[in-house]
């Protein structure tokens, strides 16, 4: 038994070592879970705050290309208002199925292999985890965890963001999903080689999912190869949103997400 | 036992740590460096200040940067290898100084400065990139990028280093 002291004694240190490194082991593989109310991630209040105060001056400098990113916005929604316009008649109940809330980016990477933003609305403002995050040139990802007044939002530049998708010009499924080489482009995946795919045509959501509502644009197909025994093309998009220079965000509320999910919960038996 | 200078050691906390919370991730040079110089903080912990005790400060010290970049863990596992091995290799790189001393310009010069730092901040850094990617996948560019981060580090760190080092220690 003193033996065994002795030796627990003599590599103290080397023992705490093991200790440290095997609770961030621990803490490491437990974030890797999808969704979690980790505190240990900049959706955490004091985090937050910091955050936004760093971010409020740099701002504050960057206040004229907010403006125009702003300005071209509203020429675009306006342009989308006449359209609708003309178009008087619609199914109303499914568009009313999403509700908008709006939040700014406080904090985002884009070169790292898994990159998360944050965001300066929270729990307060409505927002909760899973929902969808699109920015004004396409989608961006999916929220992770909030605070009362802070949100992570896992980025569509993540390995475990997956994107249902159509080609809008053949209505073909897919699914797109980040392959880490840059924060332009993004993989293509599963469209099948009996189905047409050019270099051009447009990415948008398929709203199969209750994340994302339809027709929301994901990019253009950049790259297509078809290898001889692969019963799925090769195919690279490149992504329509900046993700070097998020600015503001829209975050979408499916009014009927429990509905759907409990939906599919049960035909899933 | 060493004397530990606590307000040098505190300024530092400031200069290396605080600063770089908000440049986290931004301050990246042709989209491959990334400079986390916080790293100077630890790297100037002195000589022969009880193990433990470092590693404990190295742990919190990246759990707090881990915060930021929502990466709970990966920091803080680099950090306290680096300070588990550092008095190790400054025997190894600079000679035994058989006595604790504070590490700076005035102690070991710069030239033994790049020697103590750079293979550490490396070392870091390489361990960083990896646990982000999640194996050894891509490991040529993954050590590219090691490399050209930690000059990087290495010249923001030694920078700030001797903008803080004391008047008298400036030669």
């Amino acid at each position: 038994m003193q033996n065994l002291i002795d030796f627990l004694y003599r590599f103290r240190t080397f023992g705490l070592f093991i200790v440290l490194e095997v609770i961030c082991a621990w803490l490491i593989v437990g974030y890797n879970q999808y969704y979690n109310a980790s505190f240990l991630n900049s959706s955490n209040a004091l985090a937050g705050k910091i955050t936004q105060l760093s971010t409020n001056t740099s701002r504050f400098i960057d206040l004229k290309k907010v403006n125009q990113a702003l300005m071209e916005e509203n020429s675009l929604l306006r342009a989308q208002l006449a359209n609708t316009n003309l178009q008087k008649v619609k199914i109303d109940s499914f568009e009313n199925r999403y509700e908008v809330l709006e939040a700014a980016v406080l904090n985002h990477t884009f070169l790292k292999p898994a990159n998360y933003i944050t965001l300066d609305a929270g729990e307060s403002d409505g927002l909760m985890p899973g929902m969808g995050v699109i920015s004004d040139h396409g989608i961006v990802g999916q929220i992770k965890s909030v605070s009362k007044n802070f949100a992570t939002v896992t980025s569509l530049l993540h390995p475990k963001s997956l994107v249902s998708i159509t080609v809008k010009q053949s209505n073909t499924l897919g699914t797109v999903q980040w392959g880490f080489n840059s924060y332009l482009e993004a993989d293509l995946k599963y469209i099948p080689r009996h189905t047409k795919l050019n270099v051009g045509d447009t990415i948008v959501t398929s709203g199969y999912n209750a994340v994302f509502p339809p027709n929301i644009l994901v990019g253009i197909v950049n790259q297509v190869s078809l290898d001889i025994q692969n019963p799925f093309y090769d195919a690279q998009i490149d992504l329509s949103t900046d993700f070097s220079s998020l600015g503001f965000v829209y975050i979408i509320d499916n009014t009927a997400k429990a509905e759907i999910d409990s939906l599919t919960e049960v035909s899933d038996f | 036992m060493v004397r530990v200078n606590y307000i040098r050691q505190a300024i530092q906390f400031a200069v290396y740590v605080l600063i770089q919370i908000p440049l986290l991730y931004k301050s990246v040079l042709f989209n491959q460096a990334f400079a986390f110089f916080y790293l100077g903080f630890l790297l100037f912990i002195p000589y022969g200040v009880s193990r433990s005790f470092s590693m404990l400060i190295a742990f919190f010290t990246g759990l707090l940067i881990d915060v930021f970049s929502s990466t709970p863990g990966i920091h803080a596992s680099a950090c306290v290898l680096i300070v588990f091995i550092k008095d190790y290799w400054f025997i190894a790189s600079v000679g035994d100084p058989e006595d604790e001393i504070n590490i700076g310009f005035d102690s070991i010069g710069l030239w033994g400065l790049v020697k103590y730092a750079f293979p550490l901040i490396f070392v870091h850094h390489f361990m960083l990139f990896i646990i982000e990617n999640g194996g050894f996948i891509l490991i040529g560019s993954l050590l590219v990028k090691s490399i050209l981060s930690g000059l990087y580090s290495l010249v923001v760190i030694i920078s700030i280093g001797y903008l803080i080092a004391p008047k008298t220690q400036r030669k």
